[in-house]
Formats: structure tokens, sequence, C-alpha cells
């Protein structure tokens, strides 16, 4: 070992602090292509079904709360900002900035689970969840319109939308008024419009429980650097944390469009 | 990083302070891929969904993921080895999405036979 590599920081194992660091980046960078193939895996799964049923796919995200998800967009990208400005806070060995900096980020994070959590809230509210909501709901909105005529039906749920309550959720209505006789639309699988919703459940929900992950390592982050046992020396225990986290920032990139921007823009009834 | 490659100086004997990131280059990073998702969201709408918009999305998206991946994960300070992992994850992906598609989009012609 070099006198000029020699610090308290370095493990017994390595030669210096330069084979330390990058042994580490290696390490995480391992982990993160796991997570790309695991990701990966469910990505293909979607791609596969959204050739299938690419008219199901786009009727059902065109109800999911694309407002949420691009206030979420602006909180992962800025909070993938501030950790890498920890980065450089940890290198210069300013600790009150990596302090603030990583208190952003996780701030940032928890503020994506809390409009996530306001989502599923509508969503459950909406009883826009696969399986016996789903079809109850479903099946309450079919059940007045099946002996009506289409212009009826149109009548009928264009009133049932200006109440302030409702009798019937806007997805029902308008998958009620598409698969009923005499609409000139391709008629829409429920069951296929389901599959869908267990894709944005699973895909958002282990992106949500990578995000919690996330925001528990930048915490004992913050503890450390608090104690003060993040020197500049150990500036690559901040970025093994922020490579994880900026992989969990670029995969919503993707979930996003998959998601909650394949609907946008579809015309309702 | 520093790496056994790196210059030491006496102020900075690991090489560390070297390659510290410019907070200039990280805003500019920063607001092209957000500016970008906030363009993907617009085209979206203003397109709706045809079969051009998918393939739309997803190139901006890649676009964003490229820049996180090469400034924010720092790629571009070319360590070769990270460099080889990342795109090894991609190529192995690559080949998932070969093999499966290979055979899920073409069932319908065999069945058809």
């Amino acid at each position: 070992m070099s006198a000029s590599t020699h610090s308290p920081v370095l493990k017994h194992h390595f030669d210096d602090l330069g084979q330390q660091h990058a042994s580490e980046r290696l390490g995480i960078w391992m982990f993160l292509a796991t997570e790309v193939l695991f990701f990966g895996g469910i990505f293909g799964a979607y791609t596969v079904y959204r050739l299938w049923y690419p008219s199901e796919f786009v009727l059902a995200s065109s109800h999911l709360a694309w407002k949420f998800a691009t206030i979420n967009t602006v909180f992962l990208i800025t909070s993938s900002l501030t950790i890498t400005l920890g980065i450089r806070a940890a290198k210069l060995g300013d600790r009150s900035a990596l302090l603030r900096y990583l208190l952003i980020t996780a701030a940032l994070g928890t503020a994506f689970m809390v409009v996530k959590g306001f989502e599923y809230k509508a969503d459950l509210h909406e009883r826009y969840v696969p399986g016996p909501m789903f079809q109850a709901e479903y099946a309450e909105a079919v059940k007045p319109i099946a002996t009506m005529t289409h212009a009826q039906a149109e009548a009928y749920f264009a009133a049932d939308a200006t109440k302030s309550h409702p009798d019937h959720e806007p997805w029902a209505r308008d998958l009620a008024l598409r698969n009923h006789e005499g609409s000139t639309a391709a008629p829409a699988d429920p069951g296929k419009i389901q599959l869908f919703l267990c894709f944005y459940y699973i895909m958002t929900g282990i992106h949500g429980i990578h995000i919690i992950v996330g925001i528990g390592c930048i915490l004992w982050l913050v503890w450390e650097a608090w104690r003060g046992t993040i020197p500049p020396e150990n500036y690559s225990t901040v970025e093994v944390v922020s490579l994880y986290w900026h992989l969990v920032d670029a995969i919503w990139l993707f979930l996003m469009p998959l998601l909650y921007l394949a609907g946008i823009g579809y015309g309702h009834h | 990083m520093a790496d056994p490659t790196t210059p030491a100086t006496t102020n900075d004997p690991h090489g560390i302070r070297k390659d510290v990131d410019s907070p200039g280059q990280l805003f500019v990073v920063f607001a092209t891929v957000l500016g970008l998702a906030l363009v993907n969201v617009f085209l979206s709408q203003s397109i709706g969904p045809t079969k051009f918009t998918l393939p739309l999305q997803l190139a901006i998206g890649s676009v964003q993921a490229g820049l996180v991946g090469y400034y924010f994960m720092h790629l571009r300070q070319g360590d070769k080895v990270v460099i080889l992992t990342a795109l090894s994850s991609l190529f192995w992906m690559g080949i998932l999405f070969v093999l499966f598609m290979g055979d899920y989009m073409t069932r319908h012609l065999v069945v058809s036979q």
C-alpha cells in the first residue's frame, strides 16, 4: 500500500482507495444489471400483451391519473439531481451540504410515495382495481343501459356524469358504452382491461417498493453523514446509493409512457 | 472517481476532487431530462394514441435514461468495467426480448398452418 493512499476508510483487503472505490462501483453496477433484467422481464410481459390487446390497454390507461404521474416524474428527476449534488458535496467534504442534499432527496422520494398513495386511493375509490370490485362496478354500469338504444345510453351516462355524486365511475361508463349494442367503436374486453390494471399495480407497486428501499438507504446515509463517517475518501458510499436511486428514476421514465401516457389524448365518450 | 491511475496532489492525496461534477453541467442535464419529460406528456396529449406514439414516447424515455446514465451515473467518466457491465445488462435484456418476442409474436403463424 502506498503512503499517499493510506486512509482509515480503506478496508484491509484492498491495496488502495482507488481499488476500493472501483470495486464498490462494480459491485453496485452488477446488482443494477440484475435489476435491469428483473424489470426487463416485466416490461417484456407488458410488451407482449400491449401488442396483443392495444385498444384495451389504451382505454385502460386513459383512466389513470397521468397528472399525478407527471408530478411524480418531476419529483424523481429533481431527486436525481439532488443526490448527484450530494456526491459532489461528499467529495468536497462539505458535510452540511451533503446532509442538506440527502434530506432533500429523501423528502422528494417521500413526496413521490405520498402522491402515489393519493393515486392509489383515487383508484380504489373509483373501484378501478382488477377483480370483484371492477366486475361489480362494470356490471352496475351495464345493467341500466341493457334495454336502451345507444343514443339513450349516451344520454343516460351524460346525465350521470353531471351529477355531484354520479352513480357510475367514468371508466365504467366509458367501458359500458363502448361495449353497448350499437356502439361504432370496437368492443373492449373487461378482462383485458383488468389485465392492464394488473400490470399497472404490479409495476408501480414493485417500483414503489424500490423507492421505499432507496429512501431507507438515503436516511442511513443521513445518519452516517451526521455522525461524520462520510469523509471525502468515503464518498463512494453516497455514490453507491445514488446509482441505485438513479436506476429507480430511470425505470420510472419508462413506466410513465408505458402506463400513464399510453391512453393520454384518447377520446372518451 | 479516484482510481489507481488518478494523479494525487498535496491537497487531494487520493485524487477525489479531481473529477468533481460541475453544478452548471448537472443543472443543464436536469433541465434537459425534465424538459423531455414534459415534452413527452405534451406530445402524447397532442398526438393521441396512434401507432407512432409508443415508439416516440419510448425514444424520448431512452434519451432521458441515457442522460441520467451518462451524467448522473457517471458513465462518462469511462470506467471500462462499469461501462461493460452496463452494456451487458442491456445486451442480456435484448436477448431476453428477442427470444420471447420471437415466440409470442409468431405463435399465430404456427396455429394458422
